[in-house]
């Protein structure tokens, strides 16, 4: 045997050996497996719903927060448009109004926010200065303007109350339940291949969450993953004006900084809590909002800190904008940290934005905590960064890191999730259907195996070898990615096997074409194996083309089958072409059989 | 072993007329029963409804279900709730959702009594066990009953519901939960529970948004696959392929209806697989017709197809005959599910097989003279 041949099979061996740790932590409850093992192999075969249960959630949307947020973005809306109905712009320049002119509309017209009977009737309220000005409203300007709302009262009058249309809050409603079933669909896609149930309940404003497995760590991670509304905002600290009247009374634990700006600070347990609890108690200007932020921890108040931020509460930039999101390092430290680039919109808006600031602080707010609040140094386009602190230890950090990845990708949530019932569940399928359905799975197998050996004998248990080691591979490689595996999915890897005996069918079939021929084996196999490679390459790769597709544009289950499918083609293309030829040479050329025995 | 002995020659395109003709009738009775009948979803795509049950007796997921399917419930999904002894989420896909006519005398009905000023909302749930009213000022309970059961409606309770500035109210009614309670006490006697714990509608998993992703994705699977025939091979077989992968898909869910079988999220893994299966078939047989192309000079494409496809058949009937054997286990082994499973790759795989020679080739042919008659003369 030549070098060749030695190195093929180095790599054969290899990838056996391979596949098989990567399965061992799968096996440790028959086979246990060390420590070191599990270590470098932290995912196992995770059982489908239907074999092991697992984790049912049940979320409710906040609809009403979504309802407000729609609300709150038609009231800047209706200030604008004010400013074409009293005649202070031109239409065209509806969208384009500079802070100067928008204060002068402010001026005639003022357009507030109003929660009426305790926040169920959300409502914007429009107060002119002169009659002169608000004749000019009627409802015909309502409704051609803005659909979604209706006038309450007071046509004419100096003081008129927009509503929400009732139809219209049913659909928001329901936009609001479908957009965060979409959303959790993806970031659970996002976790790798989970295989979860998700009902969106749009009646109810609820969605219910199963997902498969049983550790509770993960179940931890899922949840937060799950629930976390990942609203990202670009807004600028404002520095300049001063906000020390802002802050009446702190009670007993919360400090006042008044050097240069003035914030508020809290140190140790509960720090974050009780200064949000503080801060909601206070009234900024309605242009203006203040967030807290994470700070360096106080080595005599102890424990760790927090801060306020004044912000101008206008987000000119926003997490809609994001394209993409992904684990970086910062050059310097080196600690984790989330890199983004932004969308052709995103990235204009953000140069327009940094590049009037410079000097100033901008905040990066994610679900209104300040992450942090770098000075503009100069202009930015597309790209940007959320550096996370250095609060936590490094491995931590990570986490967080690829976490806010897996939601910032799938986007955030129309509005927040309120976790409303939490039970662990059975299994949907008894023991019985699952020990039958093992039982079937291995007949199948063995059947297969028997037939080949019987029918195509030498050439029949080289098709066997390979048919286990692509078995081995396949449940290899779904345990090294922690795919889960369902019943049905048990029945797809008996029919994988079924299907991965066609390269070694093709082969062995040519094989023995060229055998009639009156060739010899060593020439016979050679033929066999380069003649048959055309068709086993170009039936597996359209194959593979249409699991390609389903993997880029299925989502739940669509994702899950495309997975498993393509990971059956390359281990049976793997096994069934290249594992094969080595077998095969050692036998032709190894052994020196004078005849192949082909069936 | 050799099933087909060496130097077969079948003249299969003598024969692709009726057979193409049976094909042809059979997909075309699928394509009707997609409509009539019509598929029989299962609780993945329809919804259906959800009773949390706490059984005073010790019982398994097992014996529920089989209790359950003796009674007529197809499918039905029982889970255990882990931590609480004999608690059980039971999910079938009957829905007692009301006929249009009846949901709008209860409003009306509603309407009637308690005033047009003073009922604000009616809503009743897509599971048609639940009516939710807000009014504008608090109702008497037994007239908001009354109403409703003149309405024709069965009432089992109306409450006010706790917690909100808005007098509301909720009317359940006796639907689907309290039949199955019914019926597990007459199987199960005292041990089952005599009220239910919760009672829900649950939506479809399989939703809009499921349904949008795996159109758009067997659309593109369907370009790119052509694309690729079209460049490997040429453009006369990409046509022949699809047609051929999208016929088998289209038969076994006919038969699949036809037979009333339930359709959910497996079903559709099970077409996927087939359809993968039914190209790949396709494409070993065109991969040889290319090769003879190559090699055979002096003959025509319908001959060629004769040739190739008498060739591969020995690889052919292994390679659908292993499929089968490991099939044919989970059919005879199995239950439920993956009983389902095993049967519609079983149709799937020889349906597959046929096309492959009976649909796939004579369209290549077809092409072939469409495309190239005229170079030709």
């Amino acid at each position: 045997m030549d070098r060749g041949w030695y190195f093929r099979l180095v790599i054969v061996i290899g990838a056996a050996v391979l596949g098989f740790l990567a399965l061992w932590p799968s096996l440790d409850r028959w086979l246990p497996c060390p420590d070191i093992v599990k270590e470098t192999f932290d995912n196992q075969i995770n059982p489908g719903l239907d074999i092991k249960g697992g984790l049912r959630l049940m979320y409710e949307v906040e609809v009403n927060e979504y309802i407000r947020d729609r609300r709150d973005r038609l009231a800047e809306q209706v200030q604008r448009q004010c400013g074409v109905l009293i005649g202070v712009i031109p239409e065209e320049e509806v969208d384009d109004i500079d802070k100067a002119t928008l204060e002068e509309i402010r001026e005639r017209c003022k357009v507030e926010r109003v929660d009426k009977d305790g926040g169920a009737v959300r409502a914007i309220r429009i107060t002119f200065s002169t009659q002169e000005d608000a004749e000019k409203l009627t409802k015909t300007w309502v409704r051609d303007y803005f659909r979604d709302l209706r006038v309450a009262s007071g046509v004419g009058d100096l003081v008129v109350d927009l509503h929400m249309r009732e139809e219209q809050l049913s659909n928001m409603r329901e936009t609001a339940v479908r957009q965060s079933e979409r959303t959790i669909t993806n970031r659970i896609d996002n976790l790798g291949v989970l295989e979860p149930t998700v009902i969106a309940r749009p009646n109810e404003g609820d969605i219910i969450i199963e997902v498969p497995g049983a550790q509770e760590s993960s179940f931890e991670r899922i949840k937060s993953i799950i629930s976390r509304t990942a609203q990202l905002q670009f807004q600028i600290v404002d520095d300049e004006s001063d906000s020390r009247g802002a802050f009446t009374d702190p009670p007993e634990g919360i400090y006042l900084n008044a050097d240069s700006q003035t914030y508020a600070e809290a140190f140790g347990e509960d720090a974050s809590d009780r200064l949000r609890s503080y801060i909601a108690t206070l009234s900024v200007p309605d242009d203006h909002e203040l967030v807290i932020g994470r700070q360096d921890p106080d080595p005599e108040r102890g424990g760790e800190g927090w801060r306020t931020y004044y912000l101008h509460r206008v987000a000119e930039v926003t997490g809609e904008d994001l394209d993409d999101a992904a684990v970086g390092f910062d050059p310097q430290s080196g600690s984790p940290e989330v890199d983004f680039t932004m969308n052709t919109r995103g990235a204009s808006r953000m140069a327009d934005l940094t590049g009037r600031s410079i000097g100033k602080r901008m905040a990066i707010v994610l679900d209104d905590r300040v992450e942090s609040a770098p000075v503009i140094q100069g202009q930015i386009g597309a790209r940007g960064r959320i550096t996370l602190g250095a609060y936590l230890d490094r491995s931590e950090l990570l986490q967080e890191a690829k976490d806010l990845v897996v939601v910032l990708q799938a986007g955030a949530l129309p509005a927040p999730l309120r976790p409303a019932n939490e039970q662990l569940i059975g299994p949907t399928l008894g023991q019985d259907s699952v020990r039958k359905g093992a039982a079937a799975a291995l007949w199948g197998i063995v059947l297969v195996l028997v037939f080949m050996a019987v029918y195509y004998q030498t050439a029949g248990l080289v098709a066997d070898v390979m048919v286990l080691l692509n078995l081995l591979l396949l449940l290899g490689t779904m345990s090294g990615i922690g795919a889960t595996l369902t019943l049905p999915g048990v029945a797809a890897i008996a029919l994988t096997v079924g299907m991965a005996v066609d390269a070694n069918v093709l082969i062995t079939e040519r094989i023995r074409e060229e055998l009639r021929l009156g060739k010899s084996p060593r020439s016979a196999v050679e033929q066999g194996f380069s003649r048959a490679y055309s068709s086993v390459l170009d039936s597996q790769l359209t194959t593979a083309i249409a699991g390609i597709v389903l993997w880029q544009f299925g989502t739940g289950p669509i994702k899950g089958f495309a997975t498993m499918l393509l990971i059956g083609i390359a281990t049976s293309l793997f096994t069934g072409t290249f594992c094969s030829k080595v077998l095969f040479d050692w036998i032709v050329r190894g052994l020196r059989v004078q005849r192949l025995r082909v069936g | 072993m050799e099933f087909i002995k060496p130097g077969t020659y079948i003249d299969f395109m003598k024969y692709r007329g009726p057979v193409a003709g049976v094909l042809a009738v059979l997909a075309t009775l699928s394509l009707v029963s997609l409509f009539y009948p019509g598929p029989n979803y299962g609780i993945d795509f329809a919804g259906g409804t959800e009773v949390q049950l706490a059984f005073t007796g010790d019982t398994t997921s097992a014996e529920i279900r089989s209790a359950l399917e003796g009674a007529g419930y197809s499918r039905p999904d029982v889970i255990r709730v882990e931590g609480q002894p004999n608690e059980y989420i039971i999910r079938v896909s009957e829905v007692s959702s009301l006929p249009e006519e009846q949901a709008e005398r209860i409003r009306a009905a509603a309407t009637a009594a308690l005033g047009e000023e003073v009922l604000q909302e009616l809503r009743i749930s897509p599971g048609g066990d639940k009516i939710t009213i807000r009014a504008s000022a608090e109702i008497h309970e037994q007239q908001l009953r009354e109403a409703l059961e003149a309405a024709g409606a069965r009432v089992r309770s109306v409450n006010p519901l706790a917690g909100s500035r808005i007098p509301r109210y909720e009317a359940h009614l006796v639907g689907v939960a309290d039949e199955l309670i019914a019926q597990l006490r007459a199987r199960f006697g005292e041990r089952a529970p005599e009220s239910a714990l919760r009672v829900e509608w649950v939506g479809p998993k399989a939703g809009e948004q499921l349904r949008d992703a795996a159109i758009q994705s067997l659309l593109y699977a369907i370009a790119f696959i052509m694309l690729y025939v079209a460049f490997r091979f040429d453009l006369r077989f990409a046509p022949g392929g699809v047609i051929a992968m999208l016929h088998d898909a289209l038969i076994t869910l006919g038969i699949y209806v036809l037979l009333q079988k339930e359709v959910n999220l497996t079903t559709v893994a099970a077409l996927l697989t087939i359809m993968g299966y039914s190209i790949n078939d396709t494409i070993v047989v065109f991969d040889r017709i290319r090769e003879n192309m190559v090699r055979v000079r002096d003959k025509s494409l319908r001959e060629l197809i004769n040739i190739s496809t008498s060739q591969t058949l020995s690889r052919t009937i292994i390679t659908s005959g292993t499929t089968i054997l490991s099939v044919s286990a989970f059919f005879f082994l199995g239950t439920g599910a993956i009983q389902d499973i095993a049967f519609a790759l079983g149709i799937g795989i020889l349906i597959g097989t046929m096309s492959s020679i009976f649909v796939a080739a004579p369209i290549t042919e077809l092409m072939d003279r469409r495309l190239f008659s005229r170079a030709r003369s």
